[in-house]
């Protein structure tokens, strides 16, 4: 098989690995397709995954053989695989915490992932994929499945306001799923152009530019003063960490999905003061179905999220290389896997 | 001069500018500010008002009206502001208090209470105007 391949930061190379063999329990996927995630791009710039691993967990796939003992799937079934695969016997397994389980497989991070033509993946850790769901929508399920896990796990009601910082494809999916969760109004913060008419383009209320708009007083404007009750921090950047409670309005919520691998300075006393809350979230293992039927009916825009579509050929020139830079161009891109 | 006026701002900078004490007390000091004075119609204050400028090592460096992203945000109503200036209200008060909304590093705020002190003291010196029944308050001023 053909698979990307992790050696370290700035170095991923596509290179021919023998095909794996499906054990007990396990399926032999072809892989169709692939998304670049933030934290393989993370990764990349900083080395935290693995080296040696193959990479992505985003992943489109039809199912070629079946180890011994698997129900329920066959050849040719389409598929995707779970980007969290917990033991199910650890304390946080135990207490229905399977994003934090101990001794968890995650694909492309510390098991062999998505990002090769071949992978294999013990079947619990699939769902499949419904027709309505094309290669290229299905690697949009792991990303909208964390963006899903993140609001569930916030206080958000119908009816709130939410300001989303960053309109990378995490911020994008969360103005939607805002909207599709009752919001009365979603504002977007993010620096690059192309990326605020995206936001347009999926429902945000309102964009600003924060290198050249005072958020503050935006919001005052648009809030009449009150402010928004969730600030969601999709960027994972040390500038809108900084800035996020005090965006919040007084005993508000900021919810932080993007993955900043520096410690970031910021402004507790304002924290105590406002009475603002400050909640991390991490993947989504248990909103895949969710993140699923939301494709299938339309409800999200896999359109608006995906920019770039290139072969595995180009994964670093046009994916990693494009992504890393300080303002980058592409959404999310997407890599499809040649046929063999 | 009107409160909040281009020409008010100008007169600011130079008067700030020119004034030892005040460069002294902020020379560590390297912030941008918004300053929003928010209308009171039923007291004659017709429109807001949006001021920034930038402090560099105790000397003003920059000036403008209108909207930018600053380090600080500072917003309350036209007549907190008046209080604030004439001395009926202490700046520091009005942050405890949050009769101003402050969105910024508030330490850093509390730190620079000196030359805000300082600060208030030049610009009392300046013949000022206010809006609306605020003209109870204009003050006479001094040649700086
Ligand atoms: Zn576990």
């Amino acid at each position: 098989m053909l698979a990307a391949v992790f050696r370290g930061a700035g170095d991923i190379d596509v290179v021919e690995l023998p095909d794996p063999v499906p054990g007990p329990g396990e399926v032999l996927l072809q892989v169709k397709a692939c998304g670049i995630c933030g934290s393989d791009v993370g990764a990349y710039k900083t080395g935290m995954y693995e080296p040696g691993i193959v990479i992505g967990h985003e992943i489109a796939a039809e199912v070629l053989e079946v180890g011994p003992g698997v129900e329920g799937w066959a050849p040719g079934d389409r598929a995707t695989v779970n980007g969290v695969i917990p033991c199910g016997r650890c304390y946080f397994c135990r207490h229905g915490r399977p994003s934090l389980c101990e001794e968890v497989l995650m694909p492309g991070v510390n098991m062999n992932g998505g990002m090769a033509t071949r992978m294999k993946a013990p079947a619990g850790a699939l769902h499949h994929i419904p027709e309505s769901v094309d290669d290229h929508a299905a690697c949009l399920i792991d990303p909208l499945a964390n963006v899903l896990h993140g609001i569930r796990r916030s206080r958000f009601k119908p009816g709130d306001r939410a300001l989303v910082l960053g309109g990378g494809p995490i911020g994008l999916l969360t103005v939607q799923c805002l909207k599709l969760a009752g919001a009365r109004a979603v504002y977007l913060s993010e620096p690059s152009p192309p990326r605020r008419r995206a936001g347009g383009s999926v429902g945000a209320d309102a964009v600003f530019d924060p290198l050249a708009e005072n958020l503050y007083i935006r919001l005052d404007e648009l809030t009449e003063g009150e402010g928004v009750d969730f600030v969601f921090e999709c960027a994972g950047v040390p500038a809108t960490l900084k800035e996020a409670p005090m965006l919040v309005r007084k005993g508000g919520q900021v919810v932080i999905l993007g993955i900043c691998e520096e410690p970031v300075e910021s402004d507790f006393m304002t924290v105590v003061l406002n009475e603002v809350e400050i909640l991390g979230s991490y993947c989504g293992p248990e909103e895949y179905p969710a993140a699923i039927t939301y494709l299938a009916r339309g409800q999200v825009n896999p359109q608006s999220v995906i920019s770039h579509v290139i072969p595995l050929e180009d994964l670093v020139s046009k994916g990693f290389e494009a992504l890393a830079a300080p303002m980058p161009e592409p959404l999310k891109v997407v890599v499809e896997m040649p046929a063999r | 001069m009107r409160f909040g006026s281009w020409e008010y701002l100008v007169e600011v900078q130079r008067r700030t500018n020119a004034d030892e004490k005040y460069r002294e007390l902020a020379k560590d000091e390297h912030d941008s500010y918004t300053l929003v004075l928010e209308p009171e119609p039923a007291k004659g204050v017709e429109r807001r008002i949006v001021v920034g400028f930038r402090v560099d090592g105790g000397e003003i460096s920059e000036i403008w009206e209108g909207e930018r992203p600053t380090d600080f945000t500072l917003s309350g109503p036209y007549g907190v502001w008046v209080d604030i200036l004439v001395g009926r209200l202490g700046a520091n008060a009005a942050f405890v208090m949050r009769k101003l909304k402050i969105r910024g590093n508030f330490l850093k705020l509390l730190k620079g209470a000196d030359s805000t002190q300082r600060w208030l003291e030049i610009l009392r010196t300046i013949p000022t105007e206010f809006e609306g029944v605020y003209a109870r308050d204009n003050l006479p001023g001094r040649e700086a």
